[in-house]
C-alpha cells in the first residue's frame, strides 16, 4: 500500500473516529440504538460546506454544524422520551427527514469547497515541516489538524464522563430505574446525551467536508455501520474498564478499520475494486462481531491440560 | 412525618385485567419509626412503596412528607427525601460501574449534578470508611466493578448507598428476598444497625412474619389495598407468628392458610 493511501486512510479514520465517539455515547453509554447519525453526518457536512461557500469563517461554520447535529439528536430523543416511539424507529424517522433537510440546506445535491479556505488552512504554516520530513504536505497537514481535534474532543469527553453529570448519564443507560431512584432525571440525561452524540457526528461531517473538499447528500449512507464497526473493533483489540481507554479504543478501532479497508482494496491479490467497499465493510464488521465470542483454540487446549494436571496432583495427594 | 391518605391506585383501568391495588389506604409514619409491612400477594405492598417513592402516582389521595405535598412529584424529584433499596440486588446498583462510582452516584442523590469531578480524595476516604463498617473487606476494592460482588455484598453496599445522602424515609423492598438465609440474616442485622445508628425513619416490606416481628418498632399488615391491622409497642412485643395469623383471621373475618402468607 502506498504512503499516500496509508495517510489517506488514517485521515478518514480520524474523521470517523469522531463518529465512533458519538456512536459510543449513544449505543454504549446511553444504550440508545441511534441511527440518526446517517443523517446528522451529512447534515454537519452540508451546514459547514454551505456556510463556508457563502463566505462564513470555517470556525463559525463548524460550530453551527455541531449545533445543527445536536438539534437532530434532540429531535430523536424527543420522539422517544416525549412520545414513547421505539428508539430505533424514532432515529430512523429523524434520519429520513434529515435527507430532505440536507437537500434544503445545500439547495442542491452537493456543494464544492474547491479554492475555499477551511479549518485545515489555518495551520498551513506548518507544511514546510512535512516537506522537510519527506511527507506529502497537504495530506499530512489534514491528518495533524484532524488528529489534534480528535485528541482535544477525546480528552474533553473523557473528563465529562467522570464528572457528576457524566456519571449520571452513564447510570441512565446502565440502569435507568436505579438512576431515577438516585434522583437523576433520566429524560434530561437522554436529551443531553443524544445532543452531544449527534453534535460529535456533525463535527465529523463538517471535518469530512473540509478535508474532502465537498459535501454531498449521499455521504451519510452507512455512517452508523462504520461508527459501530470502529466501536466494536476498538472493544475487541483493547478490552478495558477505564472510560478514557474505551474512548481511545474507539479512535484506534476507527483508524484500524480504515487501514484494513484500504489494505483489502489496494492489494491486487484479492482482486477487489472500489465498488466492493460495502461487501468488505460487512465482512469486516462481521469478523469484529464474531471475534470477541470466538474462543482461542490454543488457549482452551492449554486450560484443559492445566485442569488435567491439577486433577492428577489432587489425586496424588 | 410521612403521611399517605386515602390513596387509590388502579392498574389497567377499563380492561378485563383491572386491578385495584390500593383502595383508600391511610398510613402515617412519625419520624424515627421503623415500620415492617406484611401482606399476601396483591395486597398492595409494592404499590405502597412505589407511591411513596414516586414511581406510581395515585389517582386519588395524597402523599405528604414533613407537611409538603409530594403526590405529583416524580421519583427523581423526590430522591432527596426518599431512599430506596430494591429487592433485586441487580436493580439497585450499576454493575458495569465501579463500587466507588456507584457510591458517588448515591452521594449526589437529591443534589444538582454539575461538571465537577464525581470522585475526589475526600469522597474516596468517606466511602472507604463507610465500607469498612461492613466488615466485608470491600474498602480495599473501591475500583472493582459492582458486577464482581455477590448478591449479599451488593445489598450491603446498596444499604450504605441509601445512607450517603440525607432523606426523610428509607424504603426497603423485600431487600433480602433474593439472598440465602445466612446472607439475608447478615443484611437484616446490618439494616437494623444502620437504621439505629442514623436514627432513620424506615419502611420495610417483608414476606417473613418472623422478620416482621423481630425487626422494627411497628408492624402493618396490608390486605386488598388497605391497612388490615397496625400494631406497635407492648402489644406487638407479646405477639408471635401464630398470634399474627389469628389476628389477621379475626380482622378480616376469614380463615387464611399459613403458607399463602408466608410464601405468597
Amino acid at each position: 500500500m502506498s504512503l499516500i493511501a496509508t495517510i489517506g486512510a488514517v485521515e478518514v479514520g480520524l474523521v470517523y473516529a469522531l463518529v465512533a465517539l458519538g456512536v459510543f455515547l449513544s449505543f454504549r453509554v446511553l444504550e440508545f440504538p441511534d441511527l440518526t447519525v446517517d443523517g446528522s453526518f451529512p447534515l454537519g457536512a452540508a451546514v459547514a460546506a454551505t456556510l463556508i461557500a457563502i463566505g462564513l469563517d470555517p470556525v463559525s461554520a463548524t460550530l453551527i454544524a455541531i449545533l445543527a447535529g445536536a438539534l437532530a439528536g434532540l429531535v430523536t430523543a424527543w420522539l422517544y422520551v416525549r412520545f414513547g416511539i421505539l428508539q430505533l424507529l424514532a432515529s430512523i424517522l429523524t434520519m429520513i427527514a434529515l435527507f430532505s433537510v440536507n437537500l434544503r440546506v445545500m439547495g442542491k445535491p452537493n456543494v464544492s469547497l474547491l479554492g475555499q479556505s477551511t479549518l485545515i488552512d489555518y495551520f498551513a504554516g506548518i507544511k514546510p515541516v512535512f516537506a522537510a520530513l519527506g511527507l506529502p504536505g497537504q495530506a499530512s497537514l489534514k491528518v495533524v489538524v484532524v488528529g489534534i481535534l480528535v485528541i482535544v474532543v477525546t480528552a474533553l469527553l473523557g473528563r465529562f464522563l467522570v464528572s457528576e453529570f457524566g456519571l449520571a448519564m452513564r447510570a441512565t443507560g446502565a440502569n435507568p430505574r436505579m438512576a431515577r431512584a438516585q434522583g437523576i432525571a433520566t429524560a434530561r440525561q437522554t436529551y443531553c446525551g443524544m445532543a452531544l452524540s449527534n453534535g460529535l457526528v456533525a463535527l465529523a461531517g463538517a471535518l469530512f467536508a473540509q478535508t474532502a473538499g465537498f459535501a454531498d447528500v449521499t455521504v451519510g449512507t452507512g455512517t452508523i455501520v462504520v461508527g459501530l464497526a470502529a466501536v466494536i473493533l476498538g472493544e475487541t483489540i483493547l478490552p478495558t474498564r477505564s472510560i478514557l481507554v474505551k474512548l481511545i479504543a474507539c479512535i484506534l478501532g476507527s483508524i484500524l478499520y480504515r487501514l484494513a479497508i484500504a489494505l483489502a482494496l489496494n492489494s491486487g491479490a484479492l482482486g477487489l475494486q472500489a465498488s466492493d467497499l460495502n461487501l468488505v465493510t460487512a465482512v469486516l464488521v462481521g469478523i469484529a462481531l464474531i471475534l470477541p465470542g470466538a474462543r482461542n483454540p490454543l488457549k482452551s487446549m492449554l486450560r484443559r491440560k492445566a485442569a488435567a494436571g491439577d486433577a492428577q496432583s489432587g489425586a496424588a495427594s | 412525618m410521612i403521611t399517605v391518605s386515602a390513596a387509590e391506585v388502579t392498574f389497567g383501568r377499563g380492561t378485563p385485567l383491572q386491578t385495584r391495588a390500593l383502595r383508600g389506604l391511610d398510613l402515617s409514619i412519625p419520624a424515627g419509626e421503623f415500620v415492617t409491612v406484611i401482606g399476601s400477594n396483591g395486597a398492595g405492598k409494592s404499590t405502597l412503596l412505589n407511591v411513596l417513592s414516586g414511581d406510581t402516582t395515585p389517582e386519588k389521595g395524597k402523599v405528604e412528607i414533613d407537611g409538603i405535598d409530594v403526590t405529583r412529584w416524580s421519583a427523581p424529584k423526590r430522591a432527596g427525601l426518599v431512599a430506596r433499596v430494591f429487592q433485586d440486588p441487580m436493580a439497585g446498583t450499576c454493575e458495569a460501574m465501579s463500587i466507588e462510582e456507584n457510591m458517588a452516584l448515591a452521594h449526589a442523590r437529591g443534589r444538582r449534578r454539575g461538571l465537577g469531578l464525581a470522585l475526589h480524595g475526600r469522597e474516596r476516604a468517606l466511602f472507604r470508611e463507610r465500607l469498612a463498617l461492613l466488615g466485608l473487606g470491600l474498602e480495599n476494592r473501591l475500583g472493582d466493578s459492582m458486577g464482581l460482588l455477590s448478591g449479599g455484598q451488593r445489598q450491603a453496599v446498596s444499604l450504605l448507598m441509601a445512607t450517603l445522602a440525607g432523606m426523610k424515609i428509607l424504603l426497603l423492598d423485600e431487600h433480602t428476598a433474593a439472598l440465602d438465609p445466612r446472607t439475608a440474616d447478615f443484611v437484616l442485622k446490618l439494616t437494623q444497625r444502620i437504621i439505629a445508628e442514623h436514627g432513620l425513619t424506615a419502611l420495610m416490606v417483608t414476606h417473613s412474619m418472623r422478620n416482621a416481628l423481630d425487626y422494627g418498632t411497628r408492624t402493618v399488615m396490608l390486605h386488598e389495598g388497605r391497612v388490615a391491622f397496625d400494631i406497635a409497642g407492648e402489644r406487638r412485643r407479646n405477639l408471635d407468628v401464630p398470634d399474627l395469623l389469628n389476628l389477621f383471621a379475626t380482622v378480616r373475618g376469614e380463615q387464611l392458610a399459613d403458607d399463602s402468607l408466608l410464601l405468597g
